[in-house]
């Protein structure tokens, strides 16, 4: 159970609140490289904490990421020109470069220097990895640029996507770090996903529902380890990381790619599941993206020409009764990306938390929002920035291991959970 | 088995608006859970005692007494030295029959012996139980310690860097 003005503070991202300041310290991700594919390349609407924004790529590959709307009579940008350096509006030709900066307003005298008084709000953009990123916070205190793993090892050895969900990010990202559902939402695609088959690892979380936790923090957010029964009394540990605020992993499966999530808020009643795929230490197979291609693992089918999911509440996410029956899935959704999508979509575009029923299991859910919280007031407050925004804090990794009982996972995985240039993931 | 296609807003998962949350139905879904949280230690008591005058769903909160280790194979279910808030002594068996939800707090590994005991009722009795490590001022190898000796009995374990997170975790509980 949250109290309202709790869950209030916690779901809310637009300009001027708690949890929208926090987010604004990091670097979030924004759009895919690939959205933005070369120069003068047609420009996207982009809807991030509430701001309805536009992203472009000028004549010399800069990025920019500013208000969607022109400052002259308020014309979406979209139906812009992006041409010679800078994205010009179609009404009347005012034209702005890629930080927001209006270098042009051609009904007025070039001398009278006017168009340098224009200018639209705009947020740094950059590329790491298959990933456009921005910070939307002050220019004094920007983070240095993302160091997760994931986005920069080399790109044969990564892979990107993203999909709308349509509800809160919290309850998408609560998702993530709520290892004992695994167990039963996702336990017939542990059989039959390519991404996932075929670890010795499947079998301990299949035999053992009934997983015991440990919730422990770490300097960038948490660490949540699942224990289950392996041979000869020996435990079976599979370890989420969670850096705030929104970043997860989800512990590794034999030699499959590792994969996680970060959950970014379009407003209050939609996120961006960002989903990702690498291997430290190899390229991706041929098969293996062709999976991710085709919606296995993390990833999800699309309407084509979007980045809704292809299952979706529209079409009741394309439930399969017979399959739930025949226990190919265990709830009828296809997929484990839309198996967690279709239920967290379902709570609700906000779940209301203050009639949550959350039992001992929940903690590290309990455990994240409480950090968030007081980070998120301490930010508010006192002017303190958040942890997580640090490649001490993002160079961590998931890991999974079978452990003798009187050990220590903490200390026993330290190395495990850290990026090790070089070093394969520790998995089972 | 032919399929049928819903024909109301509300009948389909485009319910999930928040338009239609509107109609969720307003009724409890839960009765009041009997929680029962214990201090192993005094430094636990003392972290507890700050919250208990706190507005709780009928949490009893219960310390463990005695001088020193507790021998978890010669203390009996109420051999256990238990006390209440105001001081008053309580009985193990008492307190623990039709609990839902045991939370144990150690902030030290000193009356590990007591958290046998209550796991051993516990569990005969298959009711959750929880530990919360209070490392606040604690070095890690007390921590480890401690998470140690607690991880036979607890099915949930937290360690806690500062103890406001015992009043979040309890109302997230609904203790």
């Amino acid at each position: 159970m949250l109290r309202k003005e709790v869950n209030d503070l916690l779901t809310q991202t637009d300009n001027g609140t708690a949890m929208g300041a926090m987010f604004r310290s990091y670097w979030i991700p924004a759009l895919l490289a690939s959205e933005l594919p070369e120069d003068d390349c047609p420009p996207v609407r982009v809807k991030l904490l509430g701001e309805r924004l536009i992203a472009f790529r000028d004549s010399k590959g800069r990025y920019g990421l500013m208000d969607e709307f022109c400052a002259h009579r308020g014309v979406s940008l979209w139906f812009g020109r992006n041409e010679e350096g800078g994205l010009r509006c179609p009404y009347h030709g005012w034209k702005y470069d890629h930080t927001g900066q209006c270098v042009e307003v051609p009904s007025e005298p070039e001398e009278s220097g006017f168009c340098g008084k224009i200018k639209l709000k705009g947020y740094p953009l950059i590329k790491v990895g298959d990933v456009l990123w921005t910070h939307m916070g002050d220019k004094e205190t920007r983070p240095p640029e993302p160091t997760w793993e994931f986005a920069t090892v080399p790109a044969e050895q990564t892979f990107t996507s993203k999909r709308w969900q349509e509800c809160n990010w919290l309850q998408a990202m609560e998702g993530g770090i709520d290892s004992s559902h695994v167990s039963f939402l996702h336990s017939g695609s542990l059989n039959s996903d390519p991404l996932f088959k075929g670890a010795k690892g499947n079998k301990y979380n299949q035999a053992d529902k009934k997983p015991v936790f440990e919730v422990s923090e770490s300097d960038g957010g948490l660490y949540i380890g699942a224990r289950r029964m392996a041979e000869e009394g020996h435990y079976y540990w599979r370890i989420t990381p969670w850096i705030m605020p929104s970043f997860t992993m989800v512990p590794p499966r034999g030699d499959h790619p590792m994969h996680g999530h970060f959950w970014v808020p379009i407003d209050d009643e939609n996120c961006w599941a960002w989903s990702f795929d690498y291997h430290p230490t190899r390229a991706l197979t041929t098969e293996e993206r062709q999976a991710m291609v085709d919606g296995y693992g993390v990833h999800n089918k699309y309407v084509p020409g979007s980045f809704r999911p292809l299952q979706n509440k529209d079409n009741d996410y394309l439930m399969d009764r017979d399959a739930q029956r025949r226990g190919d899935t265990y709830s009828g959704i296809w997929g484990i990306a839309m198996q967690d999508a279709s239920l967290q979509e379902s709570m609700g575009p906000i779940v209301d938390r203050t009639k949550e029923n959350l039992v001992s299991t929940d903690n590290g859910i309990i455990m994240a929002r409480h950090r968030l919280r007081k980070a998120a007031v301490a930010l508010r407050d006192k002017g303190e920035m958040p942890p997580g925004r640090v490649p001490e804090h993002q160079l961590v990794r998931s890991a999974a291991r079978v452990l003798p009982p009187e050990e220590n996972f903490a200390d026993a995985m330290k190395d495990d959970l850290r990026v090790r240039t070089g070093v394969k993931q520790t998995s089972v | 088995m032919e399929t049928v296609r819903p024909t109301l807003l509300s009948s389909c998962a485009k319910a999930a608006t928040a338009a239609e949350a509107r109609f969720r139905v307003p009724y409890p879904n839960a009765l009041t859970r009997a929680s029962r949280i214990f201090a192993l230690d005094a430094g636990a008591a003392e972290a507890m005692f700050a919250i208990t005058e706190d507005p709780w769903n009928g949490a009893h909160f219960l310390t463990v007494g005695g001088a020193s280790q507790i021998d978890p194979d010669a203390t009996g279910v109420d051999d256990l030295p238990l006390s209440a808030p105001d001081g008053r002594a309580v009985l193990l068996s008492a307190e623990i029959k039709g609990a839902d939800v045991v939370v144990m707090l150690a902030s030290s590994d000193t009356r590990i012996g007591a958290a046998e005991v209550i796991a051993r009722e516990a569990y005969e009795r298959k009711i959750m139980l929880a530990g919360l490590v209070l490392a606040d001022g604690l070095s890690k190898s007390s921590v480890d310690r401690i998470v140690a000796a607690l991880r036979p009995y607890a099915s949930v374990l937290v360690v806690a860097s500062e103890n406001d997170f015992i009043p979040a975790m309890l109302t997230a509980l609904r203790a």
